[in-house]
């Protein structure tokens, strides 16, 4: 039976189907490959698109939050992605980590990122082990030292850690572009897996020494704060995506700002927060697709402070 | 290696939760507690009532019915609550149950003089502080949009905290300021809070506590009102 459409039913059909093949959720079920970064050190591929956890997984005892954020992990991991970071900083934020691990029984599915956060330079197995008990999780695969704190005796710790089995990957984090000569003289000096520093298209101190010296030295980069804590989107959500969005391939604000992180050569992956599927859905969308080039990259950085 | 530049930092960078985890808090202790708020409010009626009253009998129920408050707010809301998402709520938890064992001291020990004002501020004394009691509650409503976050006196800290210090008002100034110190941290700690968080509306009730409070630091009663 031949089916009669009008050309608006016709154009509409056709803009759905060309919706439909941008989202996330289809790509991932089509099986169209997500994109992929080794880790230098080991070659172990990363999907470029994590997790964080900072302020949005703190919901305390909030049984109807914590069923939420169950929500959005499990889209998470639907849509392809595996590295979730979070902190003992981070209030209940490891305790709604594990619940939500425990009822996706997802403990085998996730790439555990966390960190050391404490003073107490002899603390540091002590502060691994709570963390892990929170999670639920055997060993984690990354254990950072969160913002420098006490860097030499915990880093000193997790060598010998790594070199137990005990974690499988080491790294140091720093945000906001804090302390990035410390950090550069750390990544010099010591056998690092990975660093975490904050990259966005408006905060690219980064790009000038870290993420060329994390490439030479084969240093895994996770760049937090992709979205500069929220204000990229209160300050350009209102503004229209520029008309060669599409060429690199992105279709929204949220693909816009997270390729062009991950695009970077030195970029491992990026770990956006937040607290629903609906964007978690347009953040994993940048995990799809093609990613702009050099001069695309110049392009979007030029838009964005043109803007 | 070089320290920490404490310049770069920003309140909100010390939150770790946002307005929706903050705001479900009030949402959830009124699920839970029911229907205590009926304790709660019937407890504001006898205060005002108290305060009207105002004879040295009446003063030591202030202060008992105050430091009760306290430990509701303090046990229940800070360290049940507020504490698991932000730890400095449990310390003052506890701070708050020290509070409440000061007043409950001051309510049993102190020889208080009947009030020398007249019964007209008495009574103004009395609906004053019904109408701020009945009013303060309603900004988290309206902060939230939700009539179940309602924040009584008792169960919340804020209200708890602005509610009393005027009644704290009624102590000698000498031993005053030993009972103002806790709500001037307090005023302090939330009013970062609820400006890091950018509930605007709430800010009222740490701003109004401050005002009281430094109030009743400088505020010196008329001689014939003093028990100084």
């Amino acid at each position: 039976m031949a089916i009669k459409l009008s050309r608006r039913q016709f154009l509409a059909a056709m803009a759905a189907t060309g919706l439909s093949l941008r989202m996330p959720a289809l790509r991932a079920a089509s099986g169209e490959k997500a994109i992929v970064r080794a880790i230098p050190s080991s070659g172990e591929r990363l999907p470029v698109i994590g997790m964080g956890t900072w302020r949005t997984f703190n919901v305390g005892g909030d049984q109807q939050l914590l069923q939420e954020r169950t929500g959005v992990l499990k889209r998470f991991f639907e849509l392809g992605g595996t590295l979730v970071d979070s902190s003992p900083m981070y209030g209940s934020a490891e305790d709604v980590m594990g619940e939500a691990l425990d009822t996706l029984n997802a403990h085998d599915r996730v790439f555990a990122a966390n960190k050391i956060w404490t003073r107490d330079g002899n603390a540091t197995r002590d502060q691994d082990r709570a963390s892990r008990r929170k999670w639920g999780v055997q060993r984690f695969d990354l254990q950072q030292v969160h913002n420098l704190l006490a860097w030499e005796p915990h880093l000193e710790t997790l060598k010998q850690m790594k070199a137990e089995g005990n974690i499988r990957y080491l790294g140091i984090t720093t945000s906001h572009g804090r302390r990035h000569r410390d950090l550069a003289r750390i990544m010099e000096q010591e056998p690092l897996d990975f660093v975490q520093l904050t990259y966005n298209v408006l905060d690219r101190e980064a790009e000038q020494h870290l993420l060329p010296l994390a490439k030479e030295r084969g240093i895994a980069v996770i760049a937090n704060r992709p979205f500069q804590g929220g204000s990229l989107f209160r300050r350009y959500q209102s503004e229209p995506l520029p008309g060669w969005a599409e060429e690199s391939g992105c279709s929204n604000w949220a693909e816009f700002f997270l390729k062009f992180i991950v695009s970077h050569p030195a970029v491992t992956c990026a770990i956006p927060t937040t607290t629903s599927v609906e964007h978690m859905e347009e953040n994993m969308g940048a995990l799809y697709g093609k990613l702009p080039d050099e001069e695309q990259r110049r392009q979007m950085a030029d838009y964005v402070a043109g803007l | 290696m070089t320290g920490v530049d404490w310049s770069s930092y920003s309140l909100s960078d010390f939150l770790m939760f946002g307005p929706e985890v903050f705001l479900r808090l009030f949402v959830r202790i009124n699920q839970d507690v029911w229907p205590w708020q009926v304790v709660a409010v019937l407890a504001v009626l006898v205060v005002a009532g108290l305060l009207v009253h105002g004879s040295p009998l009446a003063k030591r129920c202030v202060l008992l019915l105050l430091a009760a408050a306290w430990v509701g707010s303090g046990a229940g809301f800070l360290m049940e609550y507020y504490g698991p998402i932000n730890t400095p709520a449990t310390w003052f938890g506890w701070a708050f149950l020290l509070q409440a064992a000061l007043l409950t001291v001051a309510a049993l020990v102190w020889p208080w003089d009947e009030t020398a004002a007249g019964p007209v501020r008495r009574w103004q004394a009395g609906f004053g502080w019904l109408a701020m009691v009945s009013l303060l509650p309603l900004l988290v409503v309206a902060q939230s949009g939700n009539w179940h976050a309602v924040a009584l006196f008792g169960i919340t800290p804020d209200v708890t905290v602005a509610a009393s210090v005027p009644c704290l008002l009624l102590m000698p100034r000498r031993v005053r300021w030993l009972f103002l110190l806790l709500p001037l941290l307090w005023s302090l700690f939330s009013a970062a809070t609820l400006w890091a968080l950018g509930t605007r509306l709430l800010f009222v009730l740490p701003a109004a506590t401050l005002v009281l409070t430094i109030t009743g630091f400088r505020f010196s009663p008329r001689s014939e009102q003093s028990q100084d």
